[in-house]
């Protein structure tokens, strides 16, 4: 993708129209990031899950979420407090996101005083138990897919994506629709090989917060077991002025209280 | 009858939460965050334990974990200070003794922008390796290790100030604990070992008396681009009473270490170097058999996942004994004394099935000088936020009766462990 990248301009000045195509598609893709992931130079949340199986028996999470970024579109700090269910209770989750290579990350354990180190890994590997990815609450870099879009008719522009290195991820092929005008992605289905996807990721409530349309309620459903997690988010703010130093080993031990107490 | 109160206390509690919990309409948002933002909550566990030998042993029955214990946790905010209190009620019957502590009791808070302060009784733990220790010299519970207790419990809790202060050049941690507290070291009591000065395997529920002084641990540390750096210091006094007096009663001899570790992503994992130097003062040349020699350690390890969900960590350790020549002139049993560098090899693998119920693990410790081992199987399922199951084994074995994993081969035990989470 990076030779594709450094052709781009190139290909673009010959207006071939294949490629054009691509560069657009590639554009609403890096927007929708920037809405996704990246609204505000930080932002605060409430998060709540509820997990359920194929048998229908169910779980939760809840935790609050901060983050800062250092750039838009690029590294971003973040950390997960959970509190819930009381197994849980007090880990605290540290995430450096890297753009050049792979994402620090650190678990605190407080039962041990512990701070593990996690090693890269599989980022396609369920978040706390729940049927959403790592990649799913971080984001997935968007040059390790090619794009397609395949309409932009009506609200919504549909988008394909493929992987680059189809050996790294479990899916061949995922389609994304995207509202033209939050660049909110509001639909993904992911496909394993055949026209029935096995994998959804979709957007069940958008409320704008701060002028920024914000996803407060989403579902990502496994369409072959049948089981499926629904996050809701809560007190969700923006542009708090977070200090930087609150992403830090020292909020594993010692959690910034005053920017975990919530308020709308 | 006092844990009969709380056993129904908390029994109350866990249904009230769980009747909370089944509707999770968009209404119990506000009441689930009205609850937690103001009354005093009680979290905790109730756990019931049992474990066996796999073989008859001569020295003990043949039960190694036998219990049940409740755990009560709460925690307060109190203007700018975190009270914390963790409280374990049980009964071990295999000691056939009530049980309670707390593991943790403490007061924490923020001394302005660059210092933390962390008082009263707590769980310290740093340093780079995965059950190894180096610089690592807070109290560990290795009886409970032994006997299949949840990982938590490896780690005592000591009574401790604690202060941090952050700096944009480096962090400085100072634990200072007012009284020396040892490990719940192998002292005979559920599990046997191999003395050198009776010549064998003894079990005899000794506990040697502790030194009325006072102990600290420092450390340095920064994280640079990714990269963990720490430097560590310790004065005490050795966790477990390995030395013997003139009159021939185990003793903690005092003890200093300093060391260092880093830690950083190589490749797709994870690599982590460290090593400590621990200085025996009370026998400096190392001429005095009853008393430790100093040591030199060394740790180096990679951990990476092996396919998705496949963690494997191999660890590389070396124990270096100094002025080994002199302890084995001076040794009454030069054939039972470390060798002058002890290695040993670990592998962890871990297992999670794709919804993170099922947890599968294999430690191992093997040395490649003493050739012998310690595996530590485990499996655990996660039911739901409330259950949990899990079962495992301790292993030891070698050819020799008085090598370090070896001595504990009559101890081999089976566990099971059922939690339910409140």
């Amino acid at each position: 993708m990076q030779r594709i990248r450094l052709l781009a301009p190139l290909l673009f000045a010959m207006a071939l129209p294949a490629s054009a195509q691509d560069i657009d598609a590639r554009e609403i893709v890096k927007q929708a990031e920037l809405a996704a992931y990246y609204a505000g130079d930080d932002g605060r949340s409430a998060a709540r899950m509820l997990i359920k199986d194929a048998q229908g028996r169910t779980q939760t999470r809840q935790f609050i979420i901060l983050r800062k970024d250092r750039e838009d579109g690029g590294a971003q700090d973040m950390m997960v407090f959970f509190s819930r269910p009381s197994d849980v209770r007090n880990t605290v989750f540290r995430v450096v996101k890297q753009v050049e290579r792979d994402d620090d990350r650190w678990l605190y354990l407080p039962g041990l005083d512990l701070v593990k180190r996690i090693s890269a890994g599989d980022k396609r590997t369920s978040f706390v138990g729940s049927h959403f990815f790592y990649e799913d609450v971080s984001g997935r870099r968007t040059d390790e897919d090619s794009f397609t879009l395949l309409s932009d008719e009506g609200e919504r522009y549909v988008l394909e994506g493929k992987p680059t290195d189809p050996a790294s991820v479990e899916f061949s092929r995922y389609v994304v629709e995207i509202d033209k005008q939050t660049k909110l992605p509001m639909l993904i289905n992911f496909y394993q090989n055949g026209d029935q996807p096995y994998r959804r990721v979709e957007a069940l409530k958008v409320e704008t917060i701060q002028g920024h349309p914000t996803v407060t309620h989403s579902r990502v459903s496994d369409l072959q077991s049948g089981g499926s997690t629904e996050m809701q988010f809560r007190f969700v703010s923006y542009d708090l002025g977070l200090p930087d130093d609150i992403f830090s080993e020292r909020s594993l031990r010692n959690p910034p209280t005053d920017w975990l107490t919530l308020r709308d | 009858m006092r844990l009969l109160l709380i056993l129904s206390l908390v029994s109350s509690l866990s249904f009230a939460q769980q009747s909370d919990s089944d509707d999770w309409g968009d209404d119990s948002w506000d009441t689930d965050w009205a609850e937690q933002e103001t009354g005093l909550q009680f979290t905790g566990f109730i756990e019931g334990a049992l474990g066996g030998r796999l073989q008859s042993s001569a020295l003990h029955s043949r039960q190694t974990l036998s219990g049940a214990r409740v755990r009560i946790e709460s925690q307060y905010s109190w203007q700018d200070v975190r009270l914390t209190a963790k409280g374990d009620v049980g009964f071990d019957g295999v000691q056939q003794k009530w049980q309670t502590g707390w593991r943790e009791l403490s007061a924490q808070t923020s001394l302005g922008q660059h210092l933390d302060l962390k008082l009263g009784r707590q769980v310290l733990t740093w340093g780079t390796g995965d059950y190894v220790f180096l610089n690592d010299l807070f109290p560990k519970d290795w009886q409970a290790f032994f006997a299949g207790q949840d990982d938590e419990y490896l780690k005592a809790p000591a009574d401790a100030v604690r202060l941090t202060a952050f700096h944009d050049w480096a962090n400085l941690d100072i634990a200072w604990m007012p009284e020396f507290t040892p490990d719940n070291y192998i002292n005979g009591e559920v599990f046997s070992f191999f003395s050198p000065w009776a010549g064998m395997t003894i079990a005899p529920g000794f506990h040697a008396e502790t030194p009325n002084d006072d102990e600290w641990a420092l450390r340095l540390y920064k994280t640079l681009n990714g990269t963990e750096w720490a430097l560590y210091g310790y004065q005490g006094y050795e966790k477990s009473p390995k030395s013997l007096t003139v009159a021939g009663l185990p003793y903690f001899a005092p003890l200093t270490a300093w060391g260092g570790s880093v830690r950083l992503p190589v490749g797709d994992g994870l690599f982590n170097f460290e090593f400590s130097r621990h200085r025996s003062t009370d026998d400096n040349d190392g001429h005095n058999p009853r008393i430790s020699n100093s040591k030199d350690l060394v740790l180096i390890g990679y951990e990476w996942e092996l396919v998705t969900r496949l963690t494997a960590g191999v660890q590389f350790y070396l124990e270096h004994t100094n002025d080994h020549a002199a302890l084995l002139a001076a040794s009454p049993f030069p054939q039972w004394e470390p060798s002058r560098n002890r290695s040993v090899l670990t592998n962890r693998l871990t297992w999670r099935d794709s919804a993170e119920l099922w947890t599968l693990s294999l430690f191992s410790f093997y040395s490649l000088s003493d050739k012998d081992f310690y595996l530590r199987p485990s499996a655990s399922y996660r039911l739901n936020d409330q259950w949990r199951f899990s079962a495992g084994a301790n292993l030891f074995g070698g050819d020799t009766q008085y090598d370090f994993f070896a001595q504990f081969k009559d101890n081999n035990n089976v566990w099971l462990r059922i939690r339910y989470a409140y």
